[in-house]
This record gives structure tokens, sequence and C-alpha cells, in this order.
């Protein structure tokens, strides 16, 4: 991919520290290293995937994207201003869709249209619905404004999700496993649905992933992250042209040999987590597997 | 569970050979549209008759039972229900009853209101501060643990007889259950829900107001509805024990008076104003939790 001179999104030597709470068998506490010295630019229309084992600090990096957490060390750029909380600018995508069950499809949507705009100007009312009407049709939602989410599926309430990041048109799309929990079929159809709606709106995507094939589908770049602490390890470039879903992409030999690539990469550091028993790492910090001073002794 | 069991047992009846005078398919000329609906009338029918069964067969006991089981000795002190309606009738035509009611709704309304209004607002600062929760539990846990009515000496010396101290025992009474059960709505929403609203951008007030209070409300409802119930019990008793008016004065003094049927009526009065006054939380409640699925949602 061309980088352009100032990158829309800069991480420069990120580093995240949790300290754990004191437990029975460390009650000292200890601190954790989610990421450790990770170095990366974004260009701007870029579609960026990135993969780890588990524990490696993903879920981490999004939050400092969004500005939800604050990095320890290093800086997090956003058009070379230095992020320092959530701004409209970015839209994260969560993987159990985050909808507000007490509003209807349409006023998710226009959940992010409430406050003043970037202009400092409302919308009113009928511009919200409007807006809102706009982006469910743009995720194929037409018709479902006065659903609520008990009564969507799985793949229509990561739809609403995904408009609700859309309307108030951030150019940054941060998305973190959104596809994890819905069957391969309608993964694949919102595979296609979501490079469709990048080429459109011309957003700039990160997009966490566990699947390496949809990594490799779906990225201009593959970014892989190490078992913990997560460091970059390496970034692999998928230029495989247009996926147009004319053709089957994914059992090109090129394409089965970059999946190739990012499978050898991801499988010595699954291995390295699954001998030191990674676990998620909690949103307080935590992670359920953290006995750090008899680690290795629990391992043998 | 008897629900199932009456839609369950109609296919049953229809597979085996016509055993009973049930309509089976094809031995009854009814037209192919009607015979359903008829169906779902009698089906409808019989279970309302089955549902106010045992309420008729209670007011037939009490009609007929002392006129014909009792020794006449025990007709005095448990009239028959038609001289209960007699003497409700008189009650209501002397325009008694209805100042009664006033005075017991007016109490019960005002302490009820104060409980809602203090106990919500309490329930949502210890909720979002650990410390105050910290700080407060203890004292509040004594207070919910005693008994309201172990106190009504205690607000009758402080606050004399009047209004005031029935006011504020019943709004002592409601307190608790609203405060615990906003406390208990707050703290179970969903941590998601919170980073998807504080990654739109969403203040602390406009978190409160968006995303908090909205996923508490059936929660809260809950304990509103409890509160309901037990102002009205802690009323009645408080007016039993000193008050020149209301529902629990007319009780007493109708038993001291030696005038039974219009005790009777009083006792009457009471019980229907609780269903009334369920009834109508139930119907708010349902009304601010329509986005809730199904469950618990039929509480009645």
């Amino acid at each position: 991919m061309t980088q352009s001179p100032t990158p829309k999104i800069s991480l420069h030597t990120i580093g995240k520290t949790f300290t754990v709470r004191p437990t029975k068998d460390a009650p000292l506490g200890s601190t954790l290293t989610a990421l450790d010295g990770i170095t990366l630019d974004v260009a701007a229309g870029e579609f960026l995937t990135l993969v780890g084992p588990s524990g490696s600090g993903k879920t981490t990096l999004l939050d400092l994207l969004a500005g939800l957490t604050r990095p320890d060390t290093g800086k997090v750029l956003v058009d070379g201003k230095e992020v320092t909380g959530p701004g409209k600018d970015r839209a994260v995508v969560f993987q159990q869709y985050a909808l507000f069950p007490w509003r209807t499809a349409a006023a998710n949507v226009s959940f992010g249209l409430e406050g003043p705009g970037p202009d400092g100007k409302r919308l009113s009312r009928r511009e919200r619905a409007e807006r809102a009407r706009t982006y469910l049709d743009l995720v194929g939602l037409g018709g479902f404004e006065d659903r609520y989410p008990h009564e969507l599926s799985g793949g229509m309430k990561q739809r609403v999700a995904i408009a609700r990041s859309l309307a108030y048109e951030p150019d940054i799309l941060l998305m973190d496993e959104p596809f994890a929990a819905l069957d391969a079929q309608t993964r694949e159809q919102l595979q296609d649905e979501l490079l469709r709606i990048w080429r459109t709106t011309g957003k700039t995507i990160i997009f966490i992933t566990h699947g390496i094939e949809e990594a490799v589908y779906l990225g201009q770049r593959v970014a892989v992250l190490s078992s913990r602490p997560g460091r970059l390890k390496e970034i692999v470039p998928i230029d495989l042209g247009e996926r147009t879903g004319e053709r089957d992409i994914r059992s090109d030999p090129a394409f089965v040999e970059r999946r190739h690539k990012v499978w050898s990469l991801l499988h010595d550091e699954v291995l390295k987590a699954q001998q030191a028993g990674h676990a998620k790492i909690l949103p307080d910090g935590t992670a359920p597997d953290q006995t750090p001073q008899t680690l290795s002794g629990k391992a043998a | 569970m008897s629900a199932p069991t009456l839609t369950t047992d109609t296919p049953l009846t229809t597979q085996g050979p016509a055993t009973s005078g049930r309509p089976v398919p094809g031995s009854i000329p009814v037209p192919a549209t009607g015979r359903p609906r008829v169906l779902r009338w009698i089906r409808s029918g019989a279970r309302a008759l089955w549902g106010a069964g045992a309420v008729v067969l209670f007011l037939l006991l009490w009609e007929l039972g002392p006129l014909y089981l009792a020794p006449a000795s025990t007709r005095v002190f448990l009239p028959p229900l038609h001289e209960v309606l007699a003497a409700l009738g008189t009650l209501v035509a002397k325009g008694q009853l209805q100042n009664h009611l006033a005075a017991s709704l007016t109490r019960s309304a005002s302490g009820f209101g104060i409980a809602v209004v203090s106990a919500v607002i309490m329930g949502l600062l210890v909720a979002w501060y650990g410390a105050l929760d910290r700080f407060l539990n203890p004292l509040l846990e004594v207070f919910r643990n005693t008994a309201a009515l172990a106190l009504l000496p205690v607000f009758t010396l402080l606050l004399g007889i009047g209004e005031t101290s029935k006011i504020s025992i019943v709004a002592y009474a409601a307190f608790f259950p609203v405060l615990l059960n906003t406390i208990a709505g707050v703290r179970t929403v969903d941590p998601l829900l919170i980073r998807a609203a504080r990654s739109l951008g969403l203040s602390n007030v406009g978190l409160f107001q968006k995303v908090i209070l909205p996923s508490a409300v059936p929660t809260i409802f809950t304990g509103i509805r409890m509160a309901g119930t037990s102002s009205i019990l802690v009323l009645i008793a408080a007016e039993m024990v000193g008050a020149k008016a209301g529902l629990g004065y007319l009780i007493v003094n109708a038993q001291s008076s030696f005038l039974i049927p219009d005790m009777y009526a009083g006792i009457l009065t009471v019980a229907l104003l609780g269903l009334a006054v369920n009834y109508l939380l139930v119907g708010v409640e349902r009304r601010f939790s329509r986005w809730r699925t199904g469950v618990g949602s039929g509480t009645a």
C-alpha cells in the first residue's frame, strides 16, 4: 500500500500495563504488560486487519485507538493529533453488538447524532430519523426501523451496530471481532457487505479478528501480534486486488499462500500463548490466567 | 403451569376416535373458516371461567357459609356477602367511604411519591459512588431490616398523630424496596453498553440519562410495585392505631362500634384498593419495559 505523508492513524511505541488486583496467590498484586512497543502507521482509507493469539492485547489496542484508555508509554496520533479521549472521528463496532435494547433500530442508529455535531449544530428529530433510515438502507435493513433489538437476528443486530457507527460519519471504523458471534454464512455475507461499504464510503478501517481467513480476505494488510506481551510481529501485505465477490478468491493460490503465511506467523504465538495459559484480558485489566509468581511451576 | 396443559389436551383428544363431546374434525358441519374461531372462543371462555373460578367460589362461600353452615352466633361476626355489600352501598351513599378513601389515598400517594423520588435519586448516587455505598450500606441494612411498623410509636411520638407521622411512615416503608432495586438496576447495567456509549463520546451526565437510567427502569419499577403494596399495607396499620379518618380508622372504628358489616365493607375496600394499585403499577411497568423480551414481563 502506498503510504501518504501524514498517516491517518499513527502509533508510536505504544505500551500498556495493567495493575492486577491482589489475589490469594499473589497477595502483593502484580502487573500485566498487555502491549509493548507497538509502532504502526495506517494510511487514510486503508483496511487493516489485526490478528493475534488470545490475550495478546488486541482489544486493549482498540481501546487505545478509541480513546477509552490511555497508553502508559508512547502516543496514539490521529491526523497527526494525539488522542486524548473518545471522539466522533472514530467509531467502534463491538463483537456483542452493544445495541441499546430499549431503543428501536432507528433510535439506536441515531444515538450518536443526538449531541451537537462536529460543526456545533444539533440535528432535528426529523433529520436524525432521515439519517438513520439512510444508514439502515446502506446496511440492507430498510423497513426494520421500528424493530427492537430482541426482535432481530444476530446478523441484523450487527448490521444495526455498523449503521450506528457509520451514521455520525466518522473517518475511522474500529471493529473488535464484529463477526465472531455469527454463523459462517451470515459472516461471509457481512464481510462482502463491509467491503462494499468500505469501498463506497472510503473509511479507514481497523478490524480485529481471530479468523486468519477473514483477516486475509478483508485486509489490505494483516498485522500479526505476538503472544503476551503484545508486540507487532510482522505486517503481511495482501496484494490480491479487488474482492468483488464475483469469483471464489478464497481458493485462489495467491490467497492460500498469504493465508498460510499468516497462519505460520500466528501458529508459534498461539502455541506460546496456550502453554502459558493466556486468556482474554478483561476490561478491568485482569486476566483469569494471571498467576505470575507460580507461572512456570503451574505449567510443569 | 395450568396454561400449557390446557392447550395440549386439545390435540390429544382430536387424535383419538371421538370419545368425548368435543368437536372432532369432520364430525361437525361447521364452515372451515369458522371452526377454529369458535374453538378459540370456547377455549378462551373456559380459561376465563377457570381463572375467575376460585374468586367466585370464595364469594359464594362467603354468601352461603354464614347463612347455612355457621351457627347464629358466628353470623353476627361474619355477615354474608349481601349484607356487607349493602353496608358498602350505604357508606357510599352517605359519602363516608369517599372521605375515608380520599384521606387514605392522599396519605399513601404523598408518602409513596416522596419515597420514590428520594429513593431513586439516592439509589443512583449510591450505585455510582462506591465510597458512598461502602459508607452507607451497613446503616441502610439496619434500617431495611427494621420492620416499619415497629417504628410507628417513634414516628407518632416525634411527629404527633397528624398527617406528618402517617405520611412519613408510608415514605419510610416504601423507600427501601425502591432504593434497593435502583441500586441493583444500576449495578446490572451491561458494561458493554457503557463502553459503547463512551466510545460515542457521551459525557457522564449523558451516560446517566441515556444509558444507565433507561436500562435500570425495569428493575426500578419492580421496586416501585413492591413499594406500592407496602405503602398501603403500612398506612392501613398506621390508621388503625391513631387517626380520625382513613380506611384503617373506618375498620377499627366500625369494629369498636359493633357495625360489623361496615367493618367488612372497609376491609373489602382495602382489598380492592390494593388490587387496583398493583394493576395500575403493573400497567405502568409494562409500558416502560416494552423493549424487554418476554421473560419476567408477565408478573402480576
